[in-house]
């Protein structure tokens, strides 16, 4: 599968969030990074068929990000997301399997699954809003997953989780990786250093590098510090 | 219909006579495949026309490849540690069954299809499953009984 | 041996290793088609108990107040129909409010359908409720089914339509209860106007019985515009 990000903008009022990006992805693991405010979210949005691009398109395999199709195919994790006061943590995950179509003998079994996988299992029926910030980021990471997801988008996917999190966090999404194009946004270097095969580094709007990993001889951190130098240098 | 579960059985069953992974792979795929290709989506009632279609496809792969039948390198064993030796004698015991009756039994208990569906699969009375059905879980009964 | 031994025993022993390709083959699939119908059912489920009460609640209020006698039920059934709208806008806006919205509409059946299906719910859920108070107090005080619904949907389709618009402004999207507001306002406005303008009253309800359906039907088609321009916004992500 090929996804294509051709020539994106998204303009508010006076601010041009993102400005005229273009890349492709195929299956395997993206890491987009940059710094807060730098357009990833804007972008990861517009990916996931929740934001109407001002000019540009998004297509996976021709079909555009905006059609019914393609939202089937998809994961998303938002950088924020609530959820109704009242749901535990299984009648959230079963109540998004709805949403995305899965009958309902599926979405039983695919919730226990994907819990389990979460290490949440023991808790599936204690409310969310007793779950500490890491439980509840694994919650949103089992329902981005519902669906078999040929595209998952990631917004900051390893925000409040613990280290140990962080590590199982990690192989799953190496793991994932092999069939479905899998993009994760983060400020943190190390959260991708190890998984990612190709980087796409975002400044104010803008790509100021993409390629493989393996085009880094350097230490990655320093490679992405570089890179915001230079901007700086240059502005 | 719950395709992931689907695909489970279908493969488990075309495993259970071939026995090689990749093979039953893509015989059960196959399966898929020509079914959708006839029927375009699928219904829970629906298993049976794909296990009908997956033993077909099953012979037909038998025919081809004759002589020496295909196993897989007896990965079984090394899978894990503490039940293998279980394991082996209760393989023995059901590899002394009928192949019909192991193909009951796997259906039965392993894939956990209703009576109805296996009747309907095999094309015969459900009264008649039901006394096949007793009749190899006794035989398997007393094959084990003999191997302790 | 029981079953459940015989079973983890056969599944032991019918052992076949993981399947490779299993999670790729699958995924080449087009989705599983649903119908509207079983959409509709399945959103039903997760309307919350509370709404179900309250709509419960006014049906009671007919069906008893018409038993007792009671000769002010049409006025407090018609009174309290607003706050089914009130209920109903509260169940529609709750994605907005716990911040449900973004991940409702990423998923296949975007946030969109979720919002038609819940108005489309509720809106049957109106209607059932007043095909039965109608007919009831209709039977008891007097008067043609008809009319009392004409008299009760007027206020009903108004509160609706204020709503909807209040709802779409900024005013609205900060509070998630301002529906409740409006409908206590149009209650207390009815309640108002019953004592102490009689002679009003009067006036309207024969003119309600000559245009009546007329205008609710006029109603009925500004209610719907503004639904319709509701689920539209949803399109567009603040």
């Amino acid at each position: 599968m090929k996804l294509s990000v051709d020539r994106i903008t998204k303009q508010y009022k006076n601010k041009i969030a993102v400005d005229r990006v273009s890349f492709e992805l195929t299956e395997g693991v993206t890491g987009l990074l940059g710094a807060n405010g730098a357009g990833k979210t804007t972008l990861m949005r517009m990916m996931s068929g929740i934001l109407a691009p001002t000019s540009g398109e998004i297509r996976a395999d021709g079909i555009p990000a905006l059609a019914e199709n393609y939202r089937a195919m998809l994961g998303y994790l938002p950088q924020d997301f609530g959820y109704y006061p009242e749901f535990t943590a299984r009648e959230f995950v079963e109540y998004m399997a709805a949403l995305k179509g899965i009958e309902k003998r599926k979405a039983r079994r695919k919730t226990e699954e994907l819990l389990e996988m979460v290490g949440l299992s023991d808790v599936a029926k204690k409310k969310i809003k007793t779950f500490s910030g890491g439980m509840k980021q694994r919650v949103g990471i089992a329902q981005a997953l519902l669906n078999n997801p040929k595209i998952l988008i990631l917004d900051e996917p390893t925000a409040g989780l613990d280290p140990k999190e962080r590590v199982r966090f990690r192989t799953l999404i190496e793991e994932l990786g092999k069939d479905s194009i899998v993009l994760l946004s983060t400020h943190i270097v190390s959260d991708i250093e190890h998984i990612a095969d190709r980087l796409i580094m975002m400044r104010e709007g803008c790509i100021v590098w993409k390629g493989s990993q393996n085009e880094i001889s350097c230490d990655l951190e320093e490679f992405y510090l570089e890179k915001y130098e230079d901007l700086l240098v240059e502005a | 219909m719950d395709l992931e579960k689907t695909y489970d059985k279908i493969y488990r069953y075309v495993y259970f006579k071939i026995n090689n992974r990749s093979i039953a792979e893509d015989i059960t795929q196959e399966t898929f495949l020509r079914f959708i290709s006839k029927k375009g989506d699928f219904h829970d009632s629906d298993i049976r026309y794909l296990y009908t279609i997956a033993r077909n496809l099953c012979i037909d792969e038998y025919r081809r490849v004759k002589p020496e039948p295909l196993t897989d390198e007896i990965n079984h064993s090394v899978v894990d540690s503490d039940n293998t030796e279980n394991r082996l004698l209760v393989k023995q015991a059901l590899e002394k069954l009928p192949v019909e009756d192991q193909e009951l039994l796997l259906l039965r208990y392993v894939n956990e299809e209703s009576v109805n569906t296996m009747s309907k699969t095999l094309g015969i009375s459900r009264f008649a499953l039901y006394r096949r059905l007793k009749n190899a879980e006794e035989k398997l009964r007393l094959n084990l009984e003999v191997e302790e | 041996m029981n079953k459940k031994e015989l079973k983890a025993m056969l599944n032991d022993a019918f052992y076949a290793p993981e399947p490779e390709e299993k999670q790729s083959f699958l995924k080449s699939f087009p989705p599983r088609r649903i119908t509207m119908v079983e959409f509709l059912l399945q959103q039903i489920s997760y309307i919350r108990i509370s709404s179900w009460i309250v709509f419960l609640a006014i049906v009671a209020v007919a069906i008893f107040g018409s038993a007792f006698g009671i000769g002010m039920t049409e006025d407090i059934v018609t009174m309290i129909m607003p706050f089914s709208v009130a209920v109903a806008m509260v169940e529609v806006n709750r994605s907005r409010k716990y911040n449900m919205a973004e991940l409702e509409m990423s998923t296949r059946f975007s946030l969109r359908s979720v919002v038609f299906a819940r108005m489309v719910i509720l809106g049957i859920v109106s209607i059932i409720i007043l095909a039965i108070s109608s007919p009831v107090i209709a039977g008891t005080f007097g008067g043609k089914a008809l009319q009392v619904a004409v008299r009760v949907l007027i206020p009903y389709l108004i509160t609706m339509i204020i709503c909807l618009r209040v709802e779409r402004s900024t005013l609205g999207r900060g509070n998630g209860y301002i529906s409740v507001v409006i409908a206590g306002a149009m209650a207390l406005f009815i309640s108002c106007a019953d004592s102490y303008t009689p002679a009003i009253i009067a006036c309207y309800r024969e003119l309600l019985a000559d245009w009546g359906l007329l205008m609710v039907i006029a109603l009925f088609a500004i209610a719907f515009y503004e639904q319709w321009k509701t689920v539209k916004t949803m399109e567009a992500f603040a």
